[in-house]
This record gives C-alpha cells, sequence and structure tokens, in this order.
C-alpha cells in the first residue's frame, strides 16, 4: 500500500488513540458536573479599594505587597478596556464577579488533609492516578486558593521551591519580593493590573543552579464558582544552568453566565537555564481567558512555551519571550481550536534584544461550527541584536463555510544583520486525503478526525504523555458532529 | 486646468459635500489609530499646505508611441485619455457614474483630494477595445508650500484591454509638499489592465495615497507599483476582486535611503468564487531610512475556491535601517487556498562570498546580489517594453540609492 507521511502519521495517531481510547471515556461525566458551594470565605461581586485591602489583610501580607495591589488598581481603575482582539471584550462586566474565594483555611501539604468535597473534585479530574504515575509535585488549584500541594522529597532534597504564590510570599518573602512583577509590571496591561490588584494563588517556582527537575511540575486548575474569576499568578525562576518544565492544565464546569479568568505569568531563566512551560486550556464556553505570559531569557537561556487553546468563550493570550542574552533561545508552539460561539485570539511574541539569539514560533489552529481562531504575534528585532534569526510559521484549517480564521503576525526589524521568516498558510481540509482515507473504508468524520489529529501531531507530540492523550481526546470531541 | 473649464454642478457638489465633512474627520495620530502605529504624522500640519495645481510634465517613460493625455476628442473605435476636470465636461455621464465609486472610504486625505483636486486624468476604454500602445499618464509637483491633490480614473469596459503607466515626480529634488493621490480603477468583465505607477518624488515631501481597483467577472488586473521617493506618508492600495474568477497580480518594488519612511498598505479583497491574488512586494533599505509594508488578504463568506499569495522580503543595507512587515490573513470562506509570506534579511553571505569567490570586488559583488534581489520582481512580466522599463526605472533608483 502507497503511503504518504501524512497518512503515517494520521495511522500512528489512530493506532494510538484506538489503544488509549479508555482514557477520558467518562469525559462529560468528569468536566460537566460542578459540586455544591461550600467556602470558608467568598467575596462579594466587585472591585473596590476596600476588597483589595481585605483580600491582603486576610492573607496577611507584607505592607510592600498590598501597597503594590493598591497601585496597580489604581492601573486597572484609570486604563480603558483594549477595544482590539474582539468586540465581546465589551460583555466583561467587572462588577458581577466575585475577586476572591477561599475553599480552606491554608495550604494543604498531604493528600489526606484535604477536605473531602475538594478531593473529590480532583478525583474525578483524575489527579491521583497522574500523581501515582507521574507527578513529582502537585499544586492543585481549586477556587482562588491551592489547596493541596506536595513537592516531593526529591525535589525539597535538590533544593527546589514548588509552592502556591501565597505560600512563597509568606516563606521566600525575598526571593518573591526580588522577582515579582519585574517581567509583567501592573501597568503592562488592564488585565494584568487586574491580576495585581487581586491575584491569588498560582505557582512560585526556584530552581537551584544546575539543577535537572526531571519530572513536569503540574498545576490543575479550576473555577467553580459561578461568575467567579480566577487571578492567579504564577513566577517561574530557573536559576543559572538549570531545567525545569511546568504544565498548567485547565478544566471547568460549565455555568450559565459569564466568568473571567485573568492570570499573570512570569519566567525568569538565567544564563544557561531552560524553562519549558505548557498550557491545556480547556475553560467551559462561557469564561473570557484574558492572560499575560512572559518570560524572559538571559544568556545562553532557552524558554519554550507550549499554549494549547481549546476551551473558554474568548481566549487573548500571547506568551512572549525577551531574549535580553547573547545566545538565548526562544520557541512558541501553540495549538487553537475555536468551536461553536469561540474566538481563540492567541499566538505569540518574541523580542531579539541581544546579538546571536535565536527563535521560532509554530502556531496551528483550527476553525469549526462559526467558530473563530486568530493568530497575532510579534517579532522584533531591536537595534544592536545583531545575528538574530528567526522563524514564524502558521497554519490553519476551516472545516466549514461558517467558520473564520485570521493571522496578524506584525515584524519589526531594526537590525541589518538578521535573518527572519514568516509564514502562513490558511486551508480547509484537503480532499485528496479526505478521499484517500475514504477510499480505504472511513467515515467522513472519522476521516477529518484524523486529519486534524496529523494537523496538530507536530505540536502535541511535545506535550507529556498523558496531556497528548487528553489533546487528542478533548479534538475528537470537539470534532464530533462536524460533519453533516 | 480645472479653473480653465467651468466645473459641472454635479462636480462642484461633491466638492462641497467633501468639504463640509472635512471637520468630521481626525487626522489620524501615530499611535491612536490603526493601521497608523508605525506611521507617525504628527507633526504634519495638512491645512498649512494649500491646494495648487501641477505643472506639465514629460513622461521619463519614454514609451514609443505612447498614447498621452489630450484634448482631443477620440477616434471612433479609441479610448479616451483626457484631463479629469475637461472629461467631466465633456462625459459627465461616464465621469460621474464612475469618480469616488471605487475609493469610497472618506479619510482626512481622501475628503481633501475630493474637495480641492486640481490635476488628474481619466481613462476610458470602450467594450471590446484593445489599446496596443501603453497611455501614459503623469503627475508634476510644481510648488513647493503647496499640496498637490491629484486623481486617475481608469474605467475598462467589458472585454476592452489597456496598459496604462502613471508617474509623479517633484519639480525640484528637494521641494517640500503634500502630494495627496487618488487612484481608482475599474476593470470590466473579462477587461485586462495592466497598471504601472512609479512616484519618485522629492525626498523632502510628504505622500498620500488612496489607490483601489475593482475587478469584475473574469476580469484581470495586473498592477506594479515602484516607490521610490518622498520622505513620509502613507500609500493604500487595494485590490477588490469583485466578480466571480476575477485575478489580481500585484508588484511592488521600493528602495528608500537617508531618513526615508515608506509605508504601503495593500489589500487583497476576494469578495466573490473562484477569485485569485498574487502579491509580492520588495525593498531595498539603506542608511538610516524605514519602510512599513502592511498587508491584508481578506476572504468575504461565500468566496470560495479563493487562491491567494501575498509575499513581502525586505533587504537591509544598513545597521540603521528598519522595517516593519504585518502580513495578515482574516478568511470568512473555507474553500481557499491562502498564504502569505514575509522575510527581513541582510546580503546573502554565501551568494557574496560565492561571487567574490569567482574575482569579483566586494561593490560589484554587493550590488550583484541587490541588482537580484529585485530582479526576481521584475521576472513576474513578460519579456518585453513592460519589462525594460521597470527593470530601467529599478537600476537607476539603485544607482541613486547605492551612489555608484
Amino acid at each position: 500500500m502507497a503511503t504518504t507521511p501524512d497518512t503515517n502519521v494520521n495511522e500512528a495517531v489512530a493506532s494510538e488513540n484506538a489503544s488509549l481510547q479508555h482514557i477520558n471515556a467518562d469525559y462529560t461525566e468528569r468536566y460537566g458536573f460542578h459540586d455544591a458551594e461550600n467556602y470558608l470565605y467568598k467575596a462579594p461581586k466587585g472591585l473596590t479599594r476596600e476588597l483589595v485591602q481585605k483580600i491582603s489583610e486576610f492573607k496577611s501580607e507584607p505592607q510592600w505587597m498590598r501597597d503594590f495591589r493598591l497601585k496597580a488598581l489604581d492601573h486597572f481603575l484609570a486604563r480603558p478596556m483594549p477595544t482590539w482582539g474582539s468586540p465581546s471584550l465589551a460583555e466583561v462586566d467587572f462588577d458581577e464577579i466575585h475577586y476572591f474565594v477561599r475553599a480552606s483555611e491554608r495550604s494543604e501539604r498531604s493528600w489526606d488533609d484535604v477536605p473531602e468535597d475538594v478531593k473529590k473534585t480532583f478525583d474525578r479530574l483524575g489527579i491521583p492516578e497522574a500523581e501515582r504515575k507521574f507527578l513529582a509535585g502537585v499544586g492543585a488549584q481549586y477556587e482562588s486558593e491551592v489547596v493541596y500541594h506536595q513537592v516531593n522529597e526529591q525535589l525539597e532534597a535538590q533544593g527546589v521551591i514548588f509552592t502556591d504564590m501565597d505560600t512563597a510570599l509568606r516563606e521566600h518573602e525575598d526571593l518573591v519580593k526580588q522577582y515579582f512583577a519585574t517581567i509583567i509590571p501592573p501597568n503592562d496591561n488592564k488585565l494584568a493590573a487586574l491580576n495585581s490588584a487581586v491575584w491569588s494563588g498560582g505557582s512560585f517556582v526556584y530552581v537551584p543552579p544546575g539543577v535537572h527537575v526531571e519530572m513536569p511540575l503540574q498545576a490543575y486548575f479550576r473555577i467553580n464558582t459561578e461568575n467567579m474569576g480566577q487571578f492567579e499568578r504564577t513566577l517561574i525562576l530557573a536559576d543559572e544552568g538549570s531545567y525545569v518544565h511546568y504544565v498548567e492544565g485547565c478544566t471547568a464546569p460549565t455555568y450559565s453566565s459569564d466568568s473571567l479568568h485573568s492570570a499573570v505569568v512570569e519566567l525568569i531563566a538565567k544564563p544557561g537555564a531552560r524553562i519549558r512551560y505548557t498550557t491545556v486550556q480547556n475553560w467551559s464556553n462561557n469564561v473570557f481567558n484574558l492572560v499575560t505570559k512572559r518570560a524572559v531569557a538571559e544568556t545562553d537561556a532557552t524558554v519554550e512555551w507550549v499554549d494549547c487553546n481549546l476551551g473558554s468563550k474568548l481566549t487573548m493570550k500571547y506568551p512572549s519571550v525577551y531574549l535580553m542574552g547573547e545566545r538565548a533561545h526562544g520557541e512558541i508552539l501553540s495549538i487553537a481550536f475555536a468551536g461553536h460561539g469561540q474566538h481563540q485570539d492567541a499566538g505569540g511574541k518574541i523580542v531579539h534584544a541581544a546579538p546571536n539569539t535565536t527563535s521560532n514560533i509554530f502556531a496551528k489552529s483550527i476553525s469549526k461550527d462559526g467558530g473563530r481562531s486568530s493568530y497575532r504575534g510579534l517579532l522584533e528585532v531591536a537595534k544592536g541584536a545583531h545575528g538574530s534569526k528567526s522563524k514564524v510559521v502558521c497554519d490553519a484549517l476551516l472545516l466549514d463555510e461558517a467558520s473564520r480564521s485570521d493571522t496578524y503576525p506584525t515584524i519589526r526589524i531594526g537590525e541589518d544583520d538578521v535573518d527572519v521568516g514568516h509564514e502562513a498558510t490558511v486551508s480547509k481540509v484537503g480532499e485528496e486525503q479526505l478521499f484517500y482515507l475514504m477510499s480505504h473504508g472511513l467515515g467522513e468524520e472519522e476521516a477529518s478526525k484524523l486529519i486534524v489529529n496529523g494537523f496538530i501531531e507536530p505540536i502535541v507530540k511535545e506535550l507529556p504523555m498523558e496531556y497528548a492523550v487528553e489533546m487528542n481526546r478533548l479534538i475528537e470531541l470537539q470534532m464530533e458532529g462536524s460533519i453533516g | 486646468m480645472a479653473s480653465a473649464t467651468t466645473s459641472p454642478v454635479w462636480l462642484t457638489a461633491r466638492r462641497e459635500r467633501a468639504l463640509s465633512a472635512l471637520d468630521a474627520i481626525q487626522v489620524p495620530t501615530f499611535r491612536g489609530t490603526a493601521g497608523w502605529e508605525f506611521t507617525p504624522i504628527d507633526k504634519l500640519d495638512l491645512d498649512a499646505y494649500p491646494a495648487a495645481p501641477g505643472g506639465d510634465a514629460t513622461s521619463l517613460f519614454d514609451v514609443e508611441g505612447a498614447v498621452s493625455v489630450s484634448d482631443e476628442e477620440p477616434t471612433v473605435a479609441g479610448p479616451i485619455v483626457m484631463p479629469l476636470a475637461l472629461a467631466a465636461e465633456r462625459y459627465p455621464d461616464l465621469v460621474e457614474a464612475h469618480l469616488g465609486s471605487v475609493v469610497t472610504k472618506q479619510t482626512p486625505f481622501t475628503a481633501r483630494n475630493d474637495a480641492y483636486w486640481t490635476d488628474g486624468a481619466f481613462v476610458y476604454v470602450p467594450r471590446g477595445v484593445e489599446v496596443e500602445a501603453p497611455i501614459v499618464l503623469s503627475t508634476l509637483h510644481a510648488q513647493a508650500g503647496t499640496a498637490l491633490h491629484w486623481r486617475a480614473l481608469v474605467v475598462l469596459e467589458e472585454g476592452a484591454q489597456a496598459e496604462v503607466w502613471h508617474e509623479s515626480r517633484s519639480a525640484e529634488d528637494d521641494l517640500d509638499g503634500v502630494l495627496n493621490g487618488v487612484v481608482e480603477l475599474v476593470v470590466g468583465q473579462n477587461a485586462r489592465l495592466r497598471f504601472v505607477d512609479a512616484q519618485d518624488v522629492s525626498e523632502k515631501s510628504w505622500i498620500f495615497g488612496a489607490q483601489r481597483a475593482t475587478v469584475a467577472r473574469d476580469g484581470s488586473l495586473d498592477w506594479i507599483t515602484l516607490g521610490f521617493g518622498s520622505a513620509n506618508g502613507k500609500v493604500f492600495q487595494e485590490t477588490q476582486l469583485a466578480g466571480p474568477g476575477a485575478h489580481g497580480t500585484v508588484t511592488g518594488a521600493y528602495a528608500s535611503r537617508g531618513r526615508q519612511h515608506l509605508d504601503f498598505d495593500t489589500l487583497q479583497e476576494h469578495a466573490a468564487p473562484d477569485t485569485t491574488s498574487d502579491l509580492a512586494f520588495r525593498g531595498i533599505l539603506a542608511d538610516r531610512s524605514s519602510a512599513v509594508w502592511r498587508g491584508m488578504i481578506k476572504v468575504d463568506p461565500g468566496a470560495q475556491r479563493t487562491d491567494a499569495f501575498q509575499e513581502s522580503r525586505n533587504l537591509l543595507l544598513s545597521k540603521r535601517a528598519h522595517a516593519d512587515a504585518i502580513p495578515g490573513l482574516e478568511i470568512l470562506a473555507n474553500d481557499v487556498r491562502c498564504t502569505h509570506a514575509a522575510a527581513i534579511a541582510q546580503i546573502d553571505r554565501e551568494q557574496l562570498f560565492y561571487l567574490r569567490s569567482h574575482g569579483l570586488p566586494e561593490a560589484d559583488a554587493n550590488r550583484l546580489v541587490i541588482e537580484g534581489f529585485l530582479q526576481a520582481l521584475v521576472e513576474r512580466f513578460e519579456a518585453g517594453p513592460v519589462r525594460e522599463r521597470v527593470a530601467g526605472a529599478i537600476e537607476r533608483r539603485l544607482q541613486a540609492v547605492l551612489g555608484r
């Protein structure tokens, strides 16, 4: 039988899918539920100066953090909502959101101490199994606060700090104070200002010089209160020559009214360090996911963002890497899937600010059932960043005529000794591929699924195994009923 | 020229409407207006440049047997090639039907043009007429400190064929002024138009342009833009493929030096099924000059089987040169193939090394590589007068920019 490389990939995906079919078979049951609300503290809706002060008091924060929050609140109030991206941004009603919910009094270190209803939620999300298999440590965010957090002995022995941000502020204040908000200042944009004012939870990771964290560090996030915003704040600091892979996955139950998720994630890769940050975003389709993610890579350092966006009503997220030291490398791999009623406005930014720096952006998007996916990106080479090389490739697949795909890359070059290129292609599922597969007895839906899987395969294969499985399964679910 | 004729009533009304709209239209500010982020024009006081007519110019293109603008009535089966103001008087129905029908967006620049235009040409090719000789139009910015508002209106009826050359120049090399042009191209069913537009105006003057073409069913447009002069400004160049089977090829070349800042904003708008477009822009940037190319491919709902391509390439010759490329795709149909590519680089060291290893001095090798970079554009045309003239114009500009 004549095969092309594409069909080989598809066959491999098919057989992998077949062997893993039982995983996530209870998807709807697992993700379509929510537990009864049972919170020890839940702030009233709306954002006030008093609330920000109260959050800070509640957490017994140092004065500098309280001042930081209040200053950020001023920025937030002073700035207009962005007018680009999506017109639906205007629907975000900042007065209709709970800015703080605390699920239990303090962070838990042992699984046994976690409250039963919280545990039930994680159970249904599959965290215990995942932990048994892989996890070096789990930072599980239930509502606004990290309730379960375990760093295994090996990590502690290596001197790695992996904790929630609130704990880090208490136990490693000097380190947090030195780096917090240095990459994304509170006045960066309106949503970053909001996060800075009301942040709660998120992860803090410190990897000492030369330490390689072998297992990916994972944290699960959930929104579980109607109209509740999650404003987690993550800071990862990889010291000289170290390596860490952090994985962020989101699932959320379905609610009727709009919810806001606005995280700030800062990564610092010191000379020679490498950070990989993987996200599988699957918020329910009523969530506004407006996230600021930025990394700095110093001399010889590498930062990689692997960013998969499947859920939410609107996602606006452009992970960025500032290449600040010579020979630093940045890499952004992005998948977006926009189904009915969804707009994925995702992409990435790379700024070459030092000589001989290199970067790649590979983005794949799929639009279906009237969904809209947009790639929005920036590639900038600043003056003095000679010898820089960059390649940006965007591919989009349109599955029906009601859907939409946009590509908005911006390329700014202020240096002559550079080599940068950008390519983008938008197409529909290839008739020839479809015909070939169908002539081998596959139904149209099945054939389309295989082609879509093959399309995103180059990025999915970069995910940790269980996430790759989950991705394929999620895409399959999104694809179901697409041929009609 | 306009003053030499009595303006028809409808035209006067058009001017007055534009004039009264002017107050309400803000001049775009550097950061505040989408599309103008990279082209600061805050320092420009548009109204400090009063409108003034241009002068007569002979074309640099030197096309043998060319048809030029004249007050003469056309022969029975021939094209009309006439000053726009005169045509508005003599062929009011034709001109009124098309003037302002293609460039409809009201901006501070188009509204001023509408209100104040003094220079312009009207080209009309009747149904089925094939004009063999090139039609040559030219615009000369004659007075410093003034704004020259000019328009070109080219209409090809069904099955017509023509080649139109337009060129803009300034009377002096250091003339400070504003050149504000509107170009409207109407390509009828099954018609074929080649439009070559070259601007080599003073490097001290502002340039603004709103240029738009609409191509009907099975029509074909081959549009060539050479952007050499001007200090700063922005030129929009839009191709609308309005009827099924329409095709547009757009080719742009530029070469800048000193502190020149060029800004091209292109649109390939696929408004009907089975339409194709192919756009390629290439530029050479020397000294502290900068260029912006923003290009959008828009595919409207229902424009199935669209095939669109766009490519932008810049060659930076100096550490202080700066290039921005903002390609874009907005696709609202699914059975399409749309591709864009953008690249910014310096002179390929390997090519240079290869040439030098064959005994060429460095300066010559450099020159060859640069010529080769723009040559790729010239090769988009068949051998013949267009290819020669475009290659010649690029050659002259390179000589000016490279100083040898």
